[in-house]
């Protein structure tokens, strides 16, 4: 059973996984998630802003999922390449890993 | 709820890695000692969907929105927390590397609250209420609890780092983290677990409880 069906199921999670990556600049919410939404109702604002404004500590090629002056179409690239990195990965440290037989 | 750089001091960051640490080190030992070559590509595949399924925010009302996590779904399949420490761990670090989504020195924290905090307490909340309630139900109830507590530990965190006031914190993490937990993560995870359920029984077996199910059955037959 399941060489074949693992592999089934290998090729349905890519293809979900990547249909996702294409759908999700497009409807995904634009809201502040609820860490962001919590800190500005809870910290006050001059505070705030200093949090916001101490950036990351290292910079990003994609930060926030998006690929500069490439709009949408860079969030779909930018969120379908992490999605193939993340799926290289983990198959890597998968084989690497992986009990010995 | 992927904690930035900036809303923790270093020296607290550097504690959170070093609990992170050891979760870290016996989820490659759950690896090396349960994970069969021929579950490598289920693995790769959930990871790779729960990174995807993390950039659609999904809006839940008062102007904020939330993802899944996805360390019950991971742990739920594979039959044990560390598989859903492990794969948070690698999402999460492309997630900081790549995307600036979480800080790095901030990432022990993150692996901590997502990956352990929400793997265990959803993966044993199933495991407890899958022996009376069908997988759909006890996989809903462990994701959502999971997805709540670890809002909660992240709160404390933040309070802690003398980032945001206890009560009020608590009140506004845990009010939006009940509303992500119940669809972004209880929901979502019911439904994959079901559609598994139903398309691949086998590989649920793991799941200590559906083994002595299946015993039952087979020794009733």
């Amino acid at each position: 059973m399941s060489g074949r069906a693992n592999k089934k199921f290998f090729y349905f999670g890519i293809a979900v996984a990547l249909m996702i990556a294409i759908l999700a600049p497009f409807l995904a919410s634009p809201d502040p998630d609820g860490l962001e939404s919590a800190a500005a109702g809870v910290v006050d604002e001059s505070k705030l802003s200093d949090l916001e404004e101490s950036g990351p500590v290292i910079s990003s090629p994609m930060p926030d999922y998006s690929i500069e002056g490439m709009g949408k179409s860079g969030e779909v690239a930018a969120i379908a390449a992490g999605t193939l990195a993340v799926l290289a990965i983990s198959f890597g440290f998968g084989k690497v890993f992986k009990k010995k037989a | 709820m992927h904690i930035p750089d900036s809303f923790i001091p270093l020296d607290h960051a550097i504690i959170y890695w070093v609990l992170a640490l050891p979760f870290i080190i016996m989820s490659v030992k759950w690896a090396k000692n349960e994970l069969d070559e021929m579950k490598v590509p289920i693995l790769a595949a959930l990871a790779a969907g729960i990174f995807a399924i993390q950039a659609m925010n999904i809006p839940i009302g008062m102007g904020t929105s939330g993802h899944m996590v996805g360390a019950a779904l991971v742990a739920i399949v594979f039959g044990s927390p560390w598989a859903g420490v492990l794969v948070l761990t690698l999402v999460l670090l492309v997630q900081g590397f790549a995307f600036a989504d979480g800080g790095i020195t901030t990432m022990g924290a993150n692996i901590l609250n997502m990956g352990v905090v929400s793997g265990f307490v959803g993966y044993y909340t199933y495991s407890i209420l899958r022996r009376g309630l069908s997988a759909n139900i006890a996989a809903f109830a462990g994701a959502w609890l999971g997805l709540f507590i670890s809002a909660i530990t992240c709160t404390i965190q933040l309070w802690l780092a003398g980032t945001f006031p206890l009560v009020s914190g608590l009140i506004a993490m845990g009010t939006f983290h009940l509303i992500i937990g119940f669809i972004g993560e209880g929901l979502i995870t019911s439904v994959a677990i079901t559609a598994i359920a139903k398309s691949r029984p086998d590989l649920l077996e793991d799941d200590l409880n559906t083994r002595t199910e299946r015993a039952e059955t087979e020794a009733m037959a």
